[in-house]
């Protein structure tokens, strides 16, 4: 029992070991610890989901998870996916679709997005609003995101295969 | 192969050049920036509505760990003067909003205590350590009864609870209405809203002593009009002080506002002599950030026996909160309904009222559509009324009265001039697409089977781009009418066009690029957008009420004519050609019908490096400032179908179908444009059907959370269709007419109309919004009591 | 919106867990899938002095058909619970349930422990656990408990549970053959808290109904059953009109409150037709 704790976390690939406060939000360590801005808060209380990582294969919402109890698993954010110059299919959809506006919700959506496409490929339009419905969007009316996430699945589908 | 046609980017759905770093992570929004030593603020906010402050005890919280500093309003005194919105409105009465609260509290929310610590967890923990006796005042939270003479005034220096009243009158209502065959008349409610962008306000401040320099980065639309009020309420001059406005997560006009955060922060941080940050939680954003809506509207249409309008009145009542937002008012919401009641048709006789009434609640702002989602759901429903009693289908019933091409520029009865706009057209389109008749039969059918389904429409007419001869807010006294875009090609052949409005959303470093690089012949990735930024700017503002594409747009146009003359007069010397023989695109100068042709690069090197070369009159910077006023702006309208399906058990409502026509002029992106409609509608079904901040009588606010405060989800919005009608607007530079609020301006009447329509077997109207199940479970008991 | 300072213990073996609460004077808070617990923490509505997590202890989640029941550990996410076809077999009415316990991202971190001791009344497990007679068994250092659903419930986030006990399995009695079942839930939006949701199971034999259970979840401070309305239909044929007088005795019996989210009003009267139809359709539905 300690006040300040000692994780080793995977972290898009790379080991991170430092020491965090017990209290502190796996957002918060994500954002200020490691820098790594592209995860937001929308709301600190589990509703928007602007905040949603994939913690050891899960979609996680960062701000209901303590960075503490990440230690010994993996961490994938948005920064885990493409590049400015190589984007990730899922990203190239919300490109192509317009699946985007200001951004901030962008992040947590793709990653539930990705969660939903690696358990669920075959997915409907009804399917992907259902697990989409843990992510708020307030700029796109969330039609082209929906389109997005359909025309991604078909693009990570096919070159499974 | 020679260029001898120009690709076209204006018109094409261009991929946006913001969304690679959005989508990447590396947008760069407010809370993103972390600069060394930066210090973190958090605020003790009012737990009461309406309270004096006798007493508060800071000293077990400075003891706390981290803290650098406790703040009240009388450790900042002197600082900065308080925020003043003034207005040239006769009976108008401004009220200064105070940084942090001084001897009273106005609503809950209020901030009244700053504390300064090395982390907001920090902070945090000392804010609660902070002592604060209230003794709580009496208030009216009713804004009907805050008007009686009898009420406690919530700022006695003002004589009254009624910041604001006007009266806009044409021709001779009681007349028109005593010889109109049908009347109908109605309470409408529009329940207060809050515009939650999903980024909540974030503010940080760096004050560089030494260059006696302060830098603001802020999640605002206005970064010019935050500037321009640094610099009036620190006293500095406006070259000491720069805004930034970085990525921003979304404003719909929440952000347009000049906030107390915003000038805490730089105070602050000029005093401490560290970067000085706060980020506003979602429970103070739903406690500080101006709200919506929250008018009563008693309103009746008179209309003759063919269905022709005759005449219209409307008494509005406001509670616009505690204190008049800068630089908008409390005004711009309320009195922009009454100005925008007569809507879209010929009408000539109205009489409209308006009273702003100040309760002690978050101050009401500019929302997306300010005013109108309002003015259109009440005029639509007054429409729909009529048609119904005199048996009218309702779209026959508005081709009958909507301005007619012949008609523009029309007049409306309030002042506002509609230039020509495809008011009638865009119906048609949507009954077109949406296949109305078909639509009809379908509902008839369901009927029959017992389900409630309805199908609404609602058309609208909004200024957009507007000018500097008309104040975007009534009476405002700051000029939000010019823009003045700089554009430059620089010695490397690169362009950088710069401008002073301020993305959060829309898109705008790819429009306005779209429109640069078509005009100077140049490819889009030869361009750098900048906006959002006041840094050498004479006089900017920032991105709002539907402006920016008309505005930068046009200021785009104008300083990329200028740059092209002189791009043109250079190349002419340099390739030895007549101007009237020149041309450009995708980077290249070209001679017409020949094969010699120069990039810009070559021309930007010879122009600058060997300067010497050239003519003295051709030994110049490739560069042009172009101020564009539109003076009155033009006009954008729209009509939305909607068909819906009201539960029979839940009373929830479903949206079954969806379609919108507008007519937003020449379109520069059909993707991002289509985009703002999808997102201006769902925040419009949001309002019609969810959102809602409700209040106690006491004062308390109820909707602290995304638990309470119900935001529409993924399942909860249909799949719509958007078109376009393209009537060039005879009054803009380049045909543009403003489309970032539309959506949300039709999306609440089209669905009241619809659930009424779905109803209408019952006898039920819905005239109070949002249309909750527990609003329409009530309509259909007292329906069904009365049957009995 | 941050976290109080708190101390905190990731226990290795249950045995940790229970010292740990028994040292901390009930200034423990057990922290599980944390979806509940974590945002009241970020509002700072609990200030805990000690968080246990129990996320890291072996065996305390994973679903067991034991004799005439269904075992499941307390740490058994919800996603587990949603698509395990243990539970897709025996009970697919929490099957059907699940896919309302919020969203996608929130049950793949939630579980079925935590839902039951945070004890929301409108939440969709602690209802299934009054409609399923579950046993709810617990630990402490005075040994082990196990609870009757019906006896763990004790009002709006209140359990039967003492602040030194660990919550570890609940146990779901299997329902007999040729019982149909009915799961209805009207929220704000879906994923939402109900509003006011409806579990009925019915269980006939020979055309007579044998067994009948009601409960609702958002209508008042704890799930509840309705026994009184349960006994009109045993031993009955039913018929419309038979569900229409068990669901005027719910509705009349039902204590709702009004909120943000619904008046009583409006409550009682989703309740009285949802009953209904949820009798209909587990009557009719019996397989």
């Amino acid at each position: 029992m300690s006040e300040s704790a000692h994780i080793r976390v995977t972290v898009n690939g790379s080991p991170i070991e430092c020491d965090v406060e017990p209290r502190m939000l796996l957002g918060d360590f994500l954002r200020t610890t490691l820098a790594l801005t592209g995860t937001h808060f929308g709301c600190e209380h589990g509703v928007c989901g602007a905040c949603t990582v994939i913690v050891n294969g899960d979609s996680t919402r960062s701000c209901l998870m303590f960075a503490v109890q990440a230690d010994g698993g993996t961490v994938e954010t948005v920064e885990s996916l493409g590049t400015i110059d190589a984007l990730h299919p899922l990203q190239e959809a919300f490109r192509t679709h317009h699946a985007l506006q200001c951004g901030y919700c962008t992040p947590g959506m793709l990653m539930t997005a990705l969660d939903l496409i690696r358990k669920r490929p075959l997915a409907n339009d009804a399917e992907i609003r259902d697990g989409l419905s843990g992510n708020l969007c307030r700029c796109t009316g969330y039609q082209n995101i929906v389109i997005a996430v359909r025309e991604a699945a078909k693009v990570i589908r096919a070159s499974n295969l | 192969m020679l260029e001898t046609t120009r690709p076209k980017l204006v018109g094409a759905s261009v991929k946006r050049v913001e969304d690679p770093r959005l989508l990447t992570g590396q947008g760069a929004y407010t809370d993103d920036f972390r600069p060394n030593g930066m210090l973190h603020v958090g605020l003790v906010r009012s737990v009461h509505p309406f309270a004096r402050i006798v007493h508060i005890n800071t000293a077990e919280a400075k003891r706390m760990p981290g803290v650098i500093g406790i703040f009240t309003a009388a450790d900042i005194d002197g600082a900065a003067k308080p925020i003043l919105a003034t207005s040239k409105m006769k009976e108008y009465r401004a009220v200064p909003l105070p940084i942090l609260a001084k001897d009273t509290v106005h609503h809950v929310g209020e901030a009244v205590v700053a504390v300064v610590a090395t982390s907001r967890y920090l902070a945090e923990d000392a804010l609660r350590k902070v002592e604060i006796d209230y003794e709580p005042l009496a208030a009216c939270t009713d804004p009907e009864e805050a008007t009686r003479p009898s009420a406690p005034l919530v700022h006695p220096s003002l004589g009254s609870n009624i910041a604001l009243a006007r009266e806009f009158v044409r021709g001779d209502v009681p007349a028109a209405m005593a010889a109109a065959q049908v009347r109908v008349k109605g309470r409408f409610r529009f329940f207060r809203k809050a515009a939650l962008a999903l980024e909540s306000r974030s503010y940080l401040a760096e004050f560089n002593g030494g260059r006696r320099e302060l830098t603001l980065h802020t999640s605002t639309q206005v970064p010019g009009i935050v500037r321009e009020s640094l610099a009036e309420l620190l006293d500095l001059p406006g070259n000491s002080v720069r805004v930034i406005a970085p990525d921003v997560g979304g404003g719909f006009g929440a952000k347009t506002s000049v906030y107390p955060e915003e000038i805490l922060v730089c105070v602050l941080a000029r005093r401490l002599g560290k970067p000085v940050k706060y980020t506003s939680d979602r429970l103070e954003d739903l406690s500080s950030t101006s709200q919506a809506f929250d008018e009563v509207i008693d309103a009746e249409l008179g209309v003759a026996a063919d269905g022709t309008l005759l005449a219209l009145s409307a008494d509005v009542t406001g509670d616009v909160g505690a204190y008049s937002v800068y630089p908008w008012t409390a005004a711009i919401e309320p009195v922009q309904v009454v100005s925008f009641l007569p809507g879209p048709y010929r009408l000539a006789n109205y009489l409209g009222k308006v009273r702003g009434v100040i309760t002690p609640k978050v101050p009401l702002g500019p929302y997306r559509g300010v005013g109108r989602p309002v003015s259109t759901f009440v005029m639509e429903r007054l429409i729909d009324m009529a048609a119904v009693k005199l048996g009218i289908d309702p779209v026959a019933m508005r081709l009958k009265n909507l301005v007619r091409e012949d008609e523009f520029p029309y007049k409306v009865a309030s002042g506002i001039v509609w230039d020509r706009s495809a008011f009638i057209e865009c119906l048609d389109a949507a009954c077109q697409k949406a296949d109305y008749a078909a639509l009809r039969t379908m509902q008839h059918a369901a009927r029959a089977a017992g389900r409630w389904i309805g199908i609404g429409i609602a058309s609208y007419a909004e200024l957009t781009g507007i000018g500097s001869k008309i104040p975007a807010a009534p009476g405002m006294p700051v000029n939000t009418g010019t823009e003045t875009a700089t554009i430059r090609i620089d010695a490397t052949g690169a362009v950088t066009a710069i401008f002073g409005v301020a993305s959060h959303g829309q898109g705008l470093e790819t429009t306005l690029a779209q429109i640069v690089a078509d005009d100077l012949g140049v490819r889009m990735e030869d361009i750098r957008i900048i906006q959002g930024d006041t840094a050498g700017r004479a006089y900017v503002t920032g991105t709002y009420a539907s402006r920016s594409t008309v505005l930068a747009g046009g200021a785009a146009k104008l300083a990329a004519g200028a740059v092209r003359e002189k791009v043109m007069l250079a190349a002419s010397h340099l390739m030895e050609a007549a101007v009237e023989d020149l041309d450009a695109s995708n980077g290249i100068i070209f001679v017409r019908g020949t094969d010699r042709r120069m990039t810009f690069k070559e021309l930007a090197r010879k122009v600058y490096v060997e300067f010497s070369r050239l003519p003295k009159e051709l030994q110049q910077e490739l560069e042009a400032t172009r101020l564009y006023d539109p003076v009155v702006g033009t006009t954008s309208s729209a009509s939305h179908i909607a068909m819906v399906e009201v539960d029979p058990i839940s009373y929830q409502v479903h949206v079954l179908r969806y379609v919108v026509a507008e007519d937003c002029g020449r379109v520069v992106n059909p993707m991002i444009v289509e985009g703002q409609v999808h997102g201006g509608v769902a925040q419009g079904i949001g309002a019609a059907l969810l959102e809602e901040v409700v209040y106690s009588e006491d004062g308390q606010l109820m909707t602290g959370s995304l638990m309470d405060y119900v935001l529409p989800s993924a399942t909860g919005i249909p799949m719509m269709d958007v078109l376009h009608v393209e009537a060039e607007s005879p009054s803009t530079l380049g045909g543009f007419r403003g489309m970032g609020e539309g959506g949300t301006i039709g999306a609440p009447a089209a669905i009241a109309n619809a659930v009424s329509d779905a109803l209408s077997p019952l006898g039920i109207e819905i005239n109070e919004l949002p249309a909750t199940p527990e609003r329409i479970f009530r309509l259909v008991e007292q329906a069904s009591k009365q049957k009995r | 919106m941050k976290p109080p300072p708190f101390k905190y213990l990731a226990a290795r073996t249950l045995d940790e867990a229970i010292d740990a609460l028994a040292c901390s004077d009930g200034e423990a808070k057990v922290l599980a899938g944390g979806q509940s617990l974590v945002p009241m923490l970020n509002f700072r509505l609990l200030e805990p002095a000690w968080l246990v997590d129990i996320n890291r202890i072996p065996g305390l989640d994973g679903i067991q058909d034991a004799a005439g029941s269904l075992h499941i550990g307390a740490l058994t996410r919800h996603k587990t619970t949603e698509n395990a076809p243990l539970i897709a077999d025996a009970f697919p009415i929490v099957t059907a349930a699940m896919s309302h316990v919020a969203h996608f991202g929130v049950r793949n971190r939630g579980t079925i422990g935590g839902s039951l001791a945070h004890a929301d009344p409108a939440a969709e497990l602690p209802m299934l656990a009054m409609l399923l007679d579950a046993s709810i068994t617990t630990q402490s250092g005075k040994g082990k408990r196990t609870i009757a659903a019906k006896d763990f419930f004790r009002g709006s986030l209140a359990t039967a549970l003492e602040p030194t006990e660990i919550l570890t399995a609940v146990t779901l009695p299997k329902l007999p053959p040729a019982t149909g079942w009915s799961f209805e839930e009207i929220s704000r939006r879906p994923g939402d808290f109900a509003v006011a949701a409806v579990a009925v199971t019915i269980t006939q034999q020979g055309g007579r109904c044998t067994d009948a259970r009601i409960a609702l979840a958002g209508v008042g401070a704890t799930p509840i059953r309705f026994p009184q309305a349960e006994r009109t239909l045993i031993g009955q044929t039913i018929d419309a009109a038979m569900a229409n007088a068990a669901a005027a005795i719910v509705r009349d019996q039902c204590e709702p409150q009004s909120d943000l989210q619904g008046s009583a009003d409006y409550r009682r009267h989703l309740v009285g037709h949802l009953v209904a139809r949820g009798i209909d359709v587990a009557a009719g539905a019996r397989s």
